[in-house]
């Protein structure tokens, strides 16, 4: 508990780390709320899935700063495209191992598919990369998470404006891509009625495969951000995120893409706010129950819509 | 469209099918078999081992944020046993050590302490958590079975009133002090700000200096827990920041010290940062760099100069092919100390074992040491580290 008032610096830069942390939620949000968008199913692996992006990134970078000595930003990006081919590689694998076969079975059998391919991967980076944490290299991440922009009495770093522009960017490219493109619109197709569908030529099988790769693309850019962010990875990182990310998804309304956004920048700040009124201890309480407050005045979420009826 | 039931298929209705469990039990009496003679097979294994051993359970967190510090400790205590084993073992016998995992989890605490306990351990080294130490000594001490934590500093585990609870380095209450006379009477801070983890150990340390602290007149400005699982302070950071505190305690793990101090100076907060034992790993230093500005530890006293301190560590690099970590020491002196006083006490009954160990002073590698009552250590100083060079060192002009 704070004895007196916080003065409006300290508010403002909490709820700008707020922002930063829920926009970081939002680009593993969005996986999430694609996947159901299309299939009606969630995807639980794909926490998983980000972690293993931001593995693969500390690795690669590990790796090619052996090869050919520390270039920074050269090393930084092969990291990040090695990340998102791994990611892409295992949400794709997921998807025709786990997912495909269950497509047209009960509900249930999927989710409890993707329950048991999150515990499985979970377990795989345990047991076979790393059992405790795994530090993010400070060489490549310092300039970003330590320079600043003064703005005003607040200090932002150049990682927060970073997470917060590609997130943006991300979520208006996913927006118009979806609502604009030949492919966006077999997308829909396929999410609206997949034998309908594939009579009119779109391979069901392509586009719903294509969804978990870009999906799993963009776990992988937000497992690099977040792992310099949070300097830190650990194998169960992508469960607790994961977590987080999902709610996010399911307060603005699964399924929807702006949705996604704000449930996780709403989550963020709750949860900076939280942390600055009561006590970071409560995060994880007040987080829930904004969510079922939310749920019981709108039960399909902030920006959900009735029409999509699939389940 | 996701149907809500699978359509069923017609071929179900194939009388052919039945036929593979026909098969199944035609074979039954040879599976029976099978498995009679397995389970006669690990009956006789079982019985053969158990005839001439002594069993000594380590159980600590070997996996997960804290596993490294946990598997340090626990390997200092393999060397002694080993070490005792080459000798001839105790009491004419050979050890055998049983290593469990806990994870650092409570609930998987009890589990493996159960576990141990129905293999017939006889003591156990253990645990590193004290979240772990606590509910496990419980099992322990219902089962008569002596316990020695190398780690725990929780005062809580000694102050349960178990007659065979031991621990072999300092508490809380007594490193608290040392961190609040430091904060308060040698760098005259009266303002503080204090996150921990929440866990048994951290919140336990964190309150400790909390009480002193403001005992001698200061004030704690922040106190709040972190989740063991969070891994963005920033929010925590900025509510440091605008308290006006002076310096930073974290009552807390190695595994959380370290990506909270980088956020810390990321965010441009330049007060001291001050952590506790459950920092003092080389991990915390691998993650903030070899000279970290401002950084300082409690810890017990320095006892790397001495010379068997120096042929230790040359034995656990040359065993395990890495570098003791800070509590591998008292890992060894742990296992050397019960098995000494086994020898002693002729048994490995665990009170009579523990009236030995209360009865004299023992020869460590930390020196001599001796339990009190209650089995806490007599006498265990707590002076303040900082981080020099890539090595934790006693701060100069530091009793």
């Amino acid at each position: 508990m704070i004895a007196e008032l916080p003065s409006s610096s300290t508010l403002i830069a909490i709820i700008i780390n707020g922002i930063s942390r829920g926009a970081a939620y939002a680009l593993v949000a969005l996986g999430y709320t694609m996947v159901y968008g299309v299939l009606g199913m969630i995807n639980f692996a794909h926490g998983e899935v980000y972690m293993i992006g931001m593995f693969s990134c500390v690795y690669a970078i590990g790796a090619v700063s052996v090869l050919w000595g520390d270039h920074l930003f050269l090393n930084l990006a092969c990291g990040l495209v090695v990340a998102m081919l791994f990611s892409s590689a295992y949400g794709y694998a997921n998807e025709r191992i786990a997912y495909r076969r269950l497509r047209k079975a009960h509900i249930l059998a999927p989710l409890t598919s993707a329950i048991g391919v999150s515990t499985f991967l979970q377990y795989f980076i345990f047991l076979n990369v790393s059992k405790s944490k795994v530090d993010f290299p400070r060489y490549y991440s310092d300039w970003l998470a330590g320079g600043h922009v003064h703005l005003g009495e607040v200090d932002i770093t150049y990682l927060q404006l970073a997470i917060l522009g590609v997130t943006l960017v991300i979520m208006a490219a996913l927006f118009y891509f979806i609502h604009a493109t030949r492919l966006g619109i077999a997308l829909r197709a396929t999410a609206q009625d997949q034998l309908m569908a594939s009579l009119v030529g779109i391979s069901v099988n392509r586009m719903i495969a294509f969804t978990f790769i870009l999906g799993s693309a963009l776990a992988a850019i937000a497992g690099v951000m977040l792992s310099m962010y949070n300097n830190q990875m650990v194998f169960d990182t992508g469960y607790r995120v994961g977590l987080k990310a999902f709610t996010a998804a399911i307060l603005g309304g699964i399924g929807n893409i702006p949705g996604a956004v704000l449930g996780a920048l709403i989550l963020g700040v709750t949860e900076a706010l939280t942390t600055l009124i009561v006590g970071s201890e409560w995060s994880n309480g007040t987080t829930f129950a904004v969510l079922m407050i939310v749920l019981l005045v709108r039960p399909r979420g902030l920006l959900g819509e009735r029409v999509v009826d699939k389940v | 469209m996701i149907a809500l039931w699978p359509k069923r298929k017609r071929k179900r209705l194939d009388p052919t099918a039945a036929r593979p469990l026909d098969k199944t039990v035609r074979k039954l009496p040879f599976f029976l078999g099978l498995g009679v003679v397995a389970l006669a097979a690990v009956f006789l294994a079982g019985c053969q081992k158990k005839a001439d051993t002594i069993k000594i359970g380590l159980a600590g967190a070997q996996t997960g944020s804290d596993g490294q510090i946990g598997v340090s400790m626990l390997n200092g205590s393999k060397i002694a046993i080993e070490e005792w084993n080459a000798k001839g073992g105790v009491l004419g016998k050979q050890i055998e050590t049983i290593a469990l995992d806990d994870e650092a989890k409570g609930d998987k605490a009890v589990t493996i302490a159960q576990s141990l306990v129905d293999d017939g351990v006889v003591a156990v080294i253990g645990h590193f958590n004290s979240s772990c130490t606590i509910p496990a000594s419980r099992i322990y001490n219902a089962a008569k079975v002596l316990e020695i934590t190398p780690g725990s500093t929780n005062p809580l585990y000694t102050e349960q009133g178990f007659p065979d609870a031991f621990r072999i380095c300092g508490r809380d209450d007594q490193q608290g002090s040392a961190a609040a006379a430091f904060l308060h009477d040698q760098m005259h801070f009266n303002k503080i700000a204090i996150l921990d983890d929440k866990t048994t150990y951290g919140q336990g340390i964190a309150d400790e200096i909390k009480k002193t602290f403001e005992s001698k007149g200061g004030q704690a400005v922040v106190y709040q827990g972190i989740g063991k699982d969070d891994s963005d302070y920033r929010a925590n950071i900025d509510v440091v920041k605008g308290s006006g505190a002076e310096a930073l305690v974290w009552g807390g793990m190695y595994a959380q010290a370290g990506p909270l101090f980088v956020q810390l100076r990321q965010s441009g907060v330049t007060i001291p940062f001050i952590s506790d034992d459950g920092a003092f790993d080389q991990a915390f230093i691998d993650t903030i760099g070899a000279n970290p500005p401002n950084v300082y530890l409690t810890f017990a006293q320095d006892y790397s100069g001495l010379p068997a301190a120096q042929d230790f560590a040359k034995k656990y690099e040359a065993r395990f092919g890495q570098k003791e970590g800070a509590y591998s020491v008292y890992g060894y002196d742990a296992a050397n100390v019960i098995l000494t006083a086994m020898q002693e006490a002729g048994t490995t009954d665990a009170d009579k074992v523990s009236a030995v160990l209360k009865s004299h002073p023992f020869d460590t590698i930390l020196g001599k040491i001796e339990f009190d009552s209650k089995g806490d250590l007599k006498e265990a100083d707590y002076v303040i580290w900082t981080i020099k060079d890539g090595k934790f060192v006693v701060l100069p002009g530091n009793p």
